[in-house]
């Protein structure tokens, strides 16, 4: 420091020739900065003026960094710069010199430039290295001049020459002048620089501002980050990750072309996985406000495991930015940039973008997703709005589950009648079939409203969703079956129509909407309720059909009597029994000749017990095919034989809470037999091809004209049944046996058929009646009727003269064998008493007994004395 | 070392990078005016870049109770992030004696948070909690003035030099990290208005002053003895006359 020839000489006054100079440099040099576009334009365009008025090598701008108090080159003469090949060179243009050194505190502390020799200073310890750089290259001196703004050091001029003559006086002179010039042009260009970085950062930000302002998809946006991404300097790929709906992890949203390598399975696998977001790292980044730069190096060394980090570390990325991406407090996902330093204002205006675009492309798709979901509700409704049927809304369901939801079916289950048994309804037979549980189990497994699922179900309002894999780890048995389906949840929700809980769904999927699960649920709710009320309303109408066919059968064929006709005492004793037994549900058995009005007593019967309100059903076992008679007492289910192509309920069905007339029950074949005691016996009957069995309430009342005692003992009716049958039995006595009804039931019966055919019959002639008293009435009551309905037909005026008796020329052959063991006057004697009595002793005249036998009146009575016939002998 | 300054231009922050440098470290001085924010991350992770030891100065540039509490966790949660990224092997931060006392004291609470921050972070720290410092006279005078008398209260008080935190401050930088708080004090302690009164008279400031039993701190109330060490403190060299004189050879 010993050449401070600037301080110790004395200054000269400068000629005017210099003064010209310096002038004329100094408005070279304003036309110059004027003209300057790139910052080292300007040492080029100064060292070119300068050069051509003094020598020197070349020249540098250095600037002083405040913050560690270093100062660093700034504008640099790439031209003539004598130690542009040196080995040093991008050291020394990179470098920080301290400014805590003699050398450069000499240079501080001038007022104005000083030169150093560099063989002099350039080896002291602390002085900086460029000077021995520079020594290397040939240069011998320079000319350090501070620049100051605002009276602060700022940076330096270094001027460099090679001759030993080193730097004149006027050279020194005129740089002094015109370094205020050059401090100003400096700090021109620097903020001149800022303010191009600002704007070249604005319209950057503005560009891709309007870029991401036409995104509308996932795809837009990675198009327009990729367009933006691309303009960034040193930028070596990017990765856009987004927080997956779990919140807790990570996955690649947008990638980088650039990098892209799908034939390498590593990048694939960073490219779909999905990694945690507390991994040490990205939760970091999540956490800061600021973009974060990492070493991938330090990260891995402190041990972060997740594999794109090996991966990056793999593909020689050193460092990494990673930047939060949020909208409002919600964090969306993170911006990883390969880079190795970080623009603060940039990446945040960046960001901000992209968190806006994502944001809303989320939104977007969410409310895709929920239009969606409509449509297909919507299609959902239309298809169910057609199902009449369970098979419809079967193939309905399983087609929404499978197509559309990827879901199965396990059990619908509804609630019965009972309010508690909870019978399958519908159900996947395929799906436990890997747990080995068939398609019979799941038919038949009954549970009820009570099973702790089922009850947590039917209490919850939008149903309930097992995490199989939680419910497994309680041990439960159902989550052992549920994992065999291989889905992760099952969606259980309550079926309700209305107010009205049906019953419970059971669904198995990996994912549901909740929007969509409550969507169809309420329409399978509605469409379960419809069929079951189809189903009810129909097996109504199928009733009041039978019902109504029944009865218009019973119309044609049924005795209309209102009542029951004769106070005759055998009479009474009938209906003292028959007081006793209606009220009460005992089996009855009704005997009598045929035509005595056993449908009449058992009708009776019914109609003064409890179970009047229900119509009584009769079933005429005579009347049936054998092989039918099954079929009608028990229905059949559809398909049960050959010709059944309906199902039919069974009379023990529709006479339920009723009562059943089995007439003619002697004619039952035996098979038949077998069954029906079955019935009577458990109180259930099974339709044909039926599977289950159908309690019923029914009170019976069987009829038979023949003598069942006597037909057990052949073999021909079954002694059980007999006796189940043979519990109260009422015998209804011939009309023969009741000779004092006759009266009183020909003038109800002439009552009745004049009313029908509208004839007035007002008098039954005492010949008419006397006729009809003394007939034996075979048919009894029910041939008095016919008799009497064509005696009405025939009548020609208001008293009924003639009835028109069948003549007894067929006489009964039953009697036959009985006659055939008699004497002739046994069989005489015993005739006429006979004919004597059915004419109630009248012996001739119309209706007496001589018309009968068909002799003269006289000859009867003699006849009569000769076999001793007396009065008490028919009045008995 | 390098050693990061964050408030390095500041009163303290210029001491210790002056010392820093003397002792032949590389001191950063960082503050927004030398591009490192710690509030908008800029300039942040350029200089961290290598750094072994960051010594946290800065101040609210706000009294207010939200800004403080929002600029100490916003500013640490920031600057810990990235020491964290960077690997810094120790992060040192002056704090205030009796800070965990005065919670009702807004400023305070602010502090708390970033000590806070300092405690959860994964990086070797040191919390250095200091009294007030010397400085802080004539500003304490002017508040408590009013129509020419200056009303404080008789809290303790306990007053240390800036040079004296200074270098305490750079000592503890380069040190082993405590994991640990330690506090430092000046040499004397005396009731607030005593030292104040003094100051006045040093000063030849007409200003009278009158002693209170108003414990009120920055707005809220502090216990009497809340200002000052309660345990055992490094203590500064510079005593008040000490103080005062160097205060008269600058002016």
């Amino acid at each position: 420091m010993k050449m401070e020839n600037g301080q110790v000489t004395e200054l000269p006054v400068p000629s005017k020739a210099a003064l010209e100079q310096e002038r004329k440099i100094l408005l070279d040099l304003g036309n110059d900065i004027a003209r300057v576009r790139e910052k080292n334009d300007l040492i080029t365009l100064f060292s070119k003026r300068i050069k051509s008025f003094f020598y020197f090598t070349h020249t540098i701008v250095t600037l002083i960094e405040s913050k560690d108090e270093t100062y660093t080159p700034f504008l640099l003469d790439h031209e003539h710069s004598p130690i542009r090949d040196h080995n040093r060179y991008g050291e020394m243009v990179a470098a920080h010199f301290s400014l805590n050194d003699p050398f450069i505190q000499a240079v501080l502390a001038a007022d104005g430039p000083i030169s150093f020799l560099l063989e002099d200073i350039m080896d002291k310890p602390q002085s900086p290295s460029f000077l021995k750089v520079n020594y290397e290259r040939g240069v011998r001196e320079i000319l350090m001049t501070t620049l100051r703004n605002e009276e602060k050091p700022v940076g330096f001029i270094h001027i460099y020459t090679d001759r030993t003559e080193g730097f004149s006086l006027e050279f020194r002179d005129t740089i002094k002048g015109i370094t205020p010039q050059l401090a100003s042009a400096v700090a021109n260009i620097i903020k001149n620089e800022e303010i191009l970085n600002k704007e070249r950062e604005k319209s950057f930000l503005l560009e891709f501002s309007s870029e991401i302002a036409a995104v509308r998809t996932k795809e837009d946006l990675a198009l327009a980050v990729h367009t933006g991404l691309s303009k960034l300097n040193a930028l070596r790929g990017y990765v856009i990750r987004k927080i997956n709906e779990d919140g807790e992890t990570l996955s690649t949203y947008i990638y980088d072309p650039g990098i892209a390598n799908f034939d390498d399975p590593e990048w694939v696998a960073v490219t779909t996985a999905r990694f945690p977001l507390y991994d040490g790292l990205q939760n970091r980044v999540l956490e800061s406000y600021i973009p974060l730069l990492f070493s991938v190096e330090r990260e891995v060394q402190r041990g972060i495991t997740s594999s794109y980090l090996h991966y990056w570390k793999k593909v020689g990325y050193r460092t990494m930015v990673g930047i939060r991406l949020h909208y409002g407090i919600t964090n969306l996902g993170i911006l990883w940039l390969g880079i190795e330093e970080i623009n603060i204002q940039l990446l945040q205006g960046i960001c901000f973008q992209i968190s806006v675009a994502m944001a809303n492309i989320v939104a977007n798709e969410q409310v895709e997703k929920t239009q969606q979901e409509q449509a297909f509700l919507l299609d959902f409704s239309n298809d169910i709005a057609q199902v009449k049927t369970k098979p419809d809304l079967e193939a309905a369901i399983f087609k929404v589950l499978d197509n559309a939801l990827h879901s199965k079916l396990s059990m619908i289950r509804l609630i019965a009648d009972d309010g508690v048994s909870m019978p399958a309804y519908m159900f996947d037979n395929t799906l436990f079939v890997n747990a080995g549980v068939t398609h019979e189990q799941m038919a038949a497994s009954v549970i009820t409203i009570e099973e702790p699922y089922t009850a947590k179900v039917l209490a919850s309002k939008d149903g309930v969703v097992f995490d199989i894999a939680e419910e497994l780890k309680g041990g439960s048995a159902y989550a052992k079956l549920w994992a065999a389906t291989g889905l992760k949840y099952v969606y259980a929700l309550p079926l309700r129509a209305g107010n009205k809980l049906l019953g419970t769904i059971w669904l198995h999927s990996d994912w549901l909407s909740q929007l969509v699960l409550r969507g169809i649920c309420a329409q399978i709710s509605v469409a379960i309720d419809n069929i079951q009320a189809n189903e009810k309303l129909l097996a109504y109408k199928k009733q009041l059909e039978v019902e109504n066919d029944y009865l218009k059968e019973q119309i044609k064929t049924i005795y209309n009597f209102s009542e029951i006709v004769g106070s005759g005492e055998a009479m009474q004793e009938v209906y003292r029994l028959m007081s006793i037994v209606a009220s009460t549900n005992t089996t009855v058995l009704v005997l009598g000749e045929t035509g005595t009005g056993k449908e009449l007593i058992a009708r009776a019967l019914h109609n003064s017990s409890s179970r009047k309100d229900k119509l009584m059903v009769k079933v005429n076992c005579a009347a049936l095919p054998t092989n039918l008679i099954e079929s009608e007492l028990f229905g059949h289910e559809r398909g049960a034989f050959t010709g059944a192509l309906d199902r039919r309920i069974g009379k023990f069905e529709l006479a339920n809470h009723s009562t059943l007339f089995l007439d003619e029950i002697g004619e039952l074949p035996l098979e038949a037999q077998s069954k029906l005691l079955r019935v009577i016996q458990e109180r259930e009957v099974e339709r044909l091809g039926g599977k289950q069995t159908i309690k019923v309430d029914v009170r019976l009342i069987a009829a038979t004209n023949r003598n069942l005692e006597e037909e057990v003992k052949a073999g021909r009716f079954r002694a059980d049944l007999y006796f189940r049958l043979n519990v109260f039995p009422i015998n209804l006595p011939p009309l023969r046996d009741r000779a004092e009804d006759i009266e009183p039931l020909i003038h109800f019966f002439v009552a009745k058929f004049a009313k029908n055919t509208g004839r007035k019959i007002r008098k039954v002639s005492p010949k008419v009646i006397q006729q009809l008293r003394s007939y034996t009435w075979p048919g009894n009551v029910r041939e008095l009727e016919h008799l009497i309905e064509r005696s009405v037909l025939l009548a020609t005026d208001e008293v009924l003269q003639d009835v028109y008796i069948p003549k007894q020329s067929t006489s009964d052959k039953q009697d036959l064998s009985f006659i055939l063991n008699r004497t002739l006057e046994e069989v005489e004697r015993g005739y006429i008493v006979e004919v004597l009595k059915r004419c109630a002793g009248k012996i001739s005249g119309p209706g007496g007994a001589a018309e009968i036998l068909d002799v003269p009146g006289n000859t009867l009575h003699s006849k009569m004395k000769k076999l001793g016939i007396t009065k008490a002998d028919y009045f008995s | 070392m390098k050693i990061v300054v964050i408030g390095g231009t500041g009163l303290i922050g210029t001491k210790v990078v002056a010392n820093l440098r003397q002792w032949g470290h590389q001191a950063i001085a960082a503050s927004p005016i030398t591009g490192v924010n710690t509030i908008t991350g800029e300039g942040l992770a350029e200089a961290m870049k290598d750094t072994d030891v960051v010594v946290d100065l800065a101040n609210a540039p706000s009294w207010e109770d939200k800004a403080v509490l929002d600029f100490f966790t916003t500013a640490g949660h920031n600057l810990l992030a990235a020491e964290v990224n960077a690997g810094v092997k120790h992060h040192l931060c002056l704090s205030i004696v009796g800070v965990d006392l005065m919670k009702n004291v807004g400023y305070m609470r602010g502090k708390m948070a970033q000590e806070g921050e300092i405690k959860k972070s994964t990086v070797p720290y040191t919390i250095i909690r200091s009294t007030q410092f010397l400085e802080f006279l004539p500003g304490i005078a002017n508040q408590a003035t009013k129509d020419n008398e200056v009303h404080l209260s008789s809290l303790q008080f306990q007053p240390i030099a800036a040079d004296d935190v200074a270098l305490l401050v750079a000592k503890a930088a380069v040190a082993e990290p405590l994991n640990g708080t330690m506090e430092i004090a000046g040499p004397e302690r005396m009731h607030m208005y005593e030292i104040v009164e003094r100051y006045l008279k040093a000063t030849n400031d007409p200003r009278k002053v009158v002693p209170n039993n108003d414990n009120h701190y920055y707005g809220g109330e502090i216990g009497e003895s809340d200002l000052v060490p309660a345990g055992k403190a490094s203590l500064g060299e510079t005593s008040f006359e000490k103080w005062m004189a160097s205060q008269a050879a600058n002016a």
